[in-house]
């Protein structure tokens, strides 16, 4: 040590520490709870604040979904969502678009990212599996809700209006559907039960329910007032008050004794809808067994419920039959072979059956020309709170079985273009670029995509009839604006970025005016020029679809944006690459299309992208000059009287479409960033 | 092989026509005289290394030469060929001419076959097999083949400096331009970079360097040329210039640098 003394500036350490493990609490879950959540006490509170208020949206959500939310008025209008009003005949072109899209993000799948892991194979299986087995389980498990219909020919009065039961009720049925009838003794043992009336029942039954609870609430407020009299600590005015008050209040009837509900027999008769024969008939007494009715095939059929002897009124629970929703389709011209029209294009009315989706062509059946009533969604309403088991029921399971199917396919047709493209690449790719021959198809593919389809929904000549681009709408519209506004801009953009950056001085002052002047201007201008001024300048604009006007709308708006983002990136490139592109012999448009632009393209990716997802959303500004994309047909769906109050669900929905596709779009970008050169470039050079 | 050429004393001995002929060079930036008569012979084979302050125009008068910069008064003829505003003769003349720059300036975006087969494929129409086959050779040749499927990012420095030399070497230029090619490099790397043009020199390539590298200069150079204020002031072979340069300005340059 005394030697170090004198030199204690020169040390070597020939000892190297020893390598320990981490303290338990700087590495694993917990280090990470402490560190991420609770690394201060204001961190504390805002987590507790933040999962407080998570929980707290989740349940509020949950609690409208399931107990109050008219499912119906998404499930019902999946069509309308989807496609619009397009042809019935043309639907299958959208179904063939949709599965080319699926092989080719399989394809691109097999193309760009890594190998599919065992793990997600038998995640989807099982996940499909579930969507298949979950319907059938929840119907045998969970029966639908049974609906209350009255009967009978005593007439109920409710405030000025005087309602009475129908004798003849149209409803849908299916093959082997069991259909059962029974007088719902235990609803109308008094008021208090009546009250308590809630699942699908019919106008009168909810009438009946109604005039029972205002009845219960009446008398509870008389038995308060007496209560508060008999106290001896009020003051005279207030006595004189309530003592009015109670002179006021007529003492309202008992339902259940005025109308006699329940007490007499009901004659039942179920009949074959187009022929009006009866299929089976009973008599049901008070307090009597089930009568049921299995329907031979599938069709319209009508219910016959009567009083079999004296007055008086019943309430039925029944099951099977449930409310109709009446809508109608053009279906389009159909060509033959020849290219003769096959079928005209004319109106398909159609019955679909609320709680499956069930639809029937056939006409409403009638009697002696009179129309007999079926149970439409208005008359025939959910009513109270739904509990658990009806959502599933109602709900839950029919959006699986209606997802099931086009799942199934899209996920097939998804795992095929994943095969070809393994295929392809064991087959045609050489040994250095394994996935080259993959890659060429996909990108091939995937530039195809849009003129096809174009193709499909427009149409073309003879072998597929043109559509009506006032029918296209839905999410289908929104998909063409987006991708035709994004394929078209993409060009124009480039060039106003180049020109902007050009040295001709017309060249540049061109450019500049076109991208400030259409940057100064809001999107909903530009979409009305389109929609209304236009027309103007030449009336032969006016024959010109709406949706082709709103389309170069969108690219002329988007185009300005596009070339100022193009232009940064640009501008981003270090004039190095220029020179060193010059100095191995490049011409200029060679520099711009192999260096310059290439480049400049991948470093605004996040920009551009935005810009995409931005325009993907604006398109809904389009339903204010009249077309139905997704925001117009949510607009207009919300507007039909059956689903009127039902905003938020259906808004809710179309916001869940918004949110997937724009995630997917940002998620396809992350990838793309990633991709190639891309990551060795995050290191800048 | 080069110091028989230094031996053999005069370069105009080597060959009878100069590849590069500039005379009277003069260019201004703005109002800013930044090269000032500049008059340069240079002949096939030679290699010529430029000395000179930070600002003393090198960058530019090199740059002049493949036409990256314009000169505005004087001649400059490459190869039989003079620059002017003809499209067609910077072309003809880009594509005999190869430079390498301090940054690098590597494609990021595209590997490193593709960064060298670019130009031949471009610009000399090859066929991919051939241009590949090229590059493949001259990854060889400057020591790195088993990069090729790289992207510059993935690449050190002195290997990135390496592909560039490549890069320039695969249009089969007649001249080199180096824009001081080991300057961003750090110290190790230095050497893998000066060994590439060692042996470029040694096979007979025409070599205009910029560099500060005062080892490669005697080495290596034929003539050594020192440029202040954007005039070159002295010139001479490295034993001369290195231990009995004349002018001031050079000496004090020297004593600052040696
Ligand atoms: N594009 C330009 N515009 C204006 N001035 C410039 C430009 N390029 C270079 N200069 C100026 O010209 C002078 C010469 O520059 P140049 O790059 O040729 O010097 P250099 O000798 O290569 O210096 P260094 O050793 O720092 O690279 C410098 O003063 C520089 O500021
Ligand atoms: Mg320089």
């Amino acid at each position: 040590m005394a030697a170090s003394n004198q030199s204690k500036h020169n040390i070597v350490y020939f000892e190297e520490p020893p390598t320990k493990a981490p303290p338990l609490l700087a590495v694993g879950p917990l280090a990470w709870i402490r560190d991420n959540l609770f690394s201060s006490w204001l961190d504390a509170i805002l987590t507790f604040l933040g999962i407080a208020f998570i929980i707290a949206i989740i349940t509020t959500f949950l609690q409208w979904s399931i107990g109050d939310a008219n499912w119906f008025a998404v499930l019902f209008n999946m069509r309308q969502f989807m496609v619009g009003r397009l042809e019935v005949l043309a639907e299958w072109r959208v179904a063939v678009l949709v599965l080319i899209v699926a092989f080719a993000s399989g394809l691109a799948w097999a193309a760009w990212s890594a190998r599919i892991s065992r793990m997600v194979i038998v995640a989807t299986a099982v996940i499909i599996a579930l969507i298949f087995v979950i319907p059938p389980i929840i119907s045998a498990v969970v029966p639908l809700p049974g609906a209350y219909l009255v009967a009978g020919n005593q007439s109920v009065s409710a405030g000025s209006l005087t309602q009475v039961a129908q004798d003849q009720l149209a409803f849908v049925g299916r093959s082997g559907d069991k259909v059962t009838f029974r007088i719902a003794d235990e609803i109308a043992v008094n008021d208090q039960s009546l009250e308590n009336l809630f699942s699908f029942s019919d106008n009168l039954a909810n009438t009946l329910r109604a005039t029972a609870a205002t009845g219960l609430a009446t008398h509870v407020r008389i038995d308060e007032i007496n209560a508060l009299l008999a106290s001896e600590d009020l003051t005279e005015r207030q006595r004189t008050n309530l003592e009015n008050e109670l002179g006021r209040i007529e003492p309202p009837l008992t339902v259940t004794e005025t109308y006699s509900i329940n007490q007499l027999p009901v004659l039942v008769r179920v009949l074959e809808g187009a022929t009006l024969e009866p299929l089976a008939e009973a008599t049901l007494e008070p307090g009597g067994d089930v009568f049921s009715v299995t329907l031979p095939s599938d069709g319209w059929y009508v219910v016959e419920k009567t009083m079999a002897e004296g007055e008086g009124l019943a309430i039925l629970d029944t099951t099977g039959i449930y409310p109709i929703l009446h809508r109608s389709f053009t279906r389009g011209e159909e060509l033959g072979e020849g290219g003769e029209v096959v079928s005209e294009a004319g109106r398909v009315e159609q019955f679909v059956r609320m709680t499956d989706n069930y639809v029937l062509e056939a006409p409403q059946p009638s009697n002696n020309g009179t129309d007999i009533p079926y149970s439409t969604i208005i008359e025939f309403k959910y009513r109270g709170l739904r509990p658990l088991g009806d959502y599933l029921s109602l709900f839950f399971g029919p959006l699986l079985a209606m997802l099931s199917t086009p799942v199934l396919v899209i996920v097939i047709a998804i795992a095929l273009g994943y095969t070809a493209g393994l295929l392809a690449d064991s087959l045609f790719s050489p040994a250095e670029k394994p996935r080259k021959a993959s890659q060429q198809s996909a990108t091939w593919l995937l530039i195809a995509t849009p003129a096809l389809m174009f193709i499909l929904v427009a149409g073309v000549g003879d072998i597929l009839p043109l559509t009506d681009p006032r029918r296209w709408g839905g999410l289908l519209l929104t998909m063409m604006l987006t991708v035709v506004g994004i394929i078209g801009s993409f060009p124009i953009g480039v060039l106003l970025a180049l020109g902007r950056r050009s040295s001709l001085p017309v060249v540049k002052l061109v450019c500049t005016l076109y991208i400030e002047l259409v940057r100064g201007v809001p999107f909903i201008s530009v979409l009305f020029m389109g929609a209304l001024l236009l027309p103007l300048t030449n009336p032969a604009l006016s024959e010109v679809p709406g949706a082709y006007r709103a389309m170069i709308a969108t690219i002329i708006f988007s185009a300005a944006y596009l070339a100022e983002n193009v232009r940064g990136g640009l501008q981003s490139i270090p004039p190095g690459q220029e020179e060193a592109a010059k100095a191995i012999g490049l011409n200029g448009l060679q520099t711009i299309m192999f260096i310059t632009l290439p480049q400049a393209l991948r470093a605004v990716i996040p920009a551009l992208v935005g810009m995409f997802i931005g325009l993907f959303k604006d398109t809904s500004l389009v339903a204010i000059v009249g077309l139905i994309d997704l925001t117009g047909i949510t607009n207009a769906v919300v507007a039909q009287t059956e689903f009127l109050g039902d905003r938020r669900e259906a808004f809710l929905f179309i916001s869940i479409i918004y949110f997937v596709f724009s995630y997917v779009m940002s998620y396809v970008s992350r990838r793309i960033e990633a991709s190639g050169a891309g990551a060795a470039m995050a290191k800048r050079i | 092989m080069s110091e028989s050429l230094v031996e053999q004393g005069a370069v105009t001995q080597m060959a009878d026509e100069p590849i590069i002929f500039c005379q009277n060079v003069n260019k201004w930036f703005g109002e800013f005289h930044v090269l000032r008569d500049v008059s340069l012979e240079v002949m096939p084979k030679e290699v010529v290394v430029i000395l000179g302050p930070s600002g003393s125009g090198k960058s530019t008068f090199i740059r002049c030469i493949n036409r990256l910069e314009e000169h505005q008064e004087g001649q400059i003829i490459v190869d039989g060929m003079e620059l002017t505003h003809d499209v067609r003769n910077i072309a003809a003349i880009r594509r005999e001419i190869g430079m390498v720059f301090q940054q690098f300036n590597l494609f990021p975006h595209k590997t490193v076959l593709e960064n060298i087969t670019l130009g031949p494929m471009k610009v000399r129409h090859w066929p991919r097999d051939r241009a590949e086959a090229k590059a493949q050779e001259l990854l060889n040749r400057v020591g790195i083949p088993e990069q090729a499927a790289k992207y510059p990012g993935q690449l050190s420095g002195g290997q990135q400096q390496r592909v560039a030399i490549a890069r320039a070497l695969a249009m089969e230029p007649k001249i080199m331009l180096f824009d001081e090619p080991t300057s961003a490099l750090d110290p190790e790397m230095i050497k893998e970079v000066l060994d590439v043009m060692k042996e470029l020199a040694r096979s007979g390539m025409t070599m205009l360097v910029v560099t500060h590298e005062m080892g490669f200069a005697r080495e290596v150079a034929d003539r050594v040329i020192f440029f202040d204020h954007g005039r070159i002031v002295e010139q001479g072979t490295p034993d001369y210039f290195f231990e009995e340069a004349q002018h001031e300005r050079t000496k004090l340059f020297l004593s600052q640098i040696l």
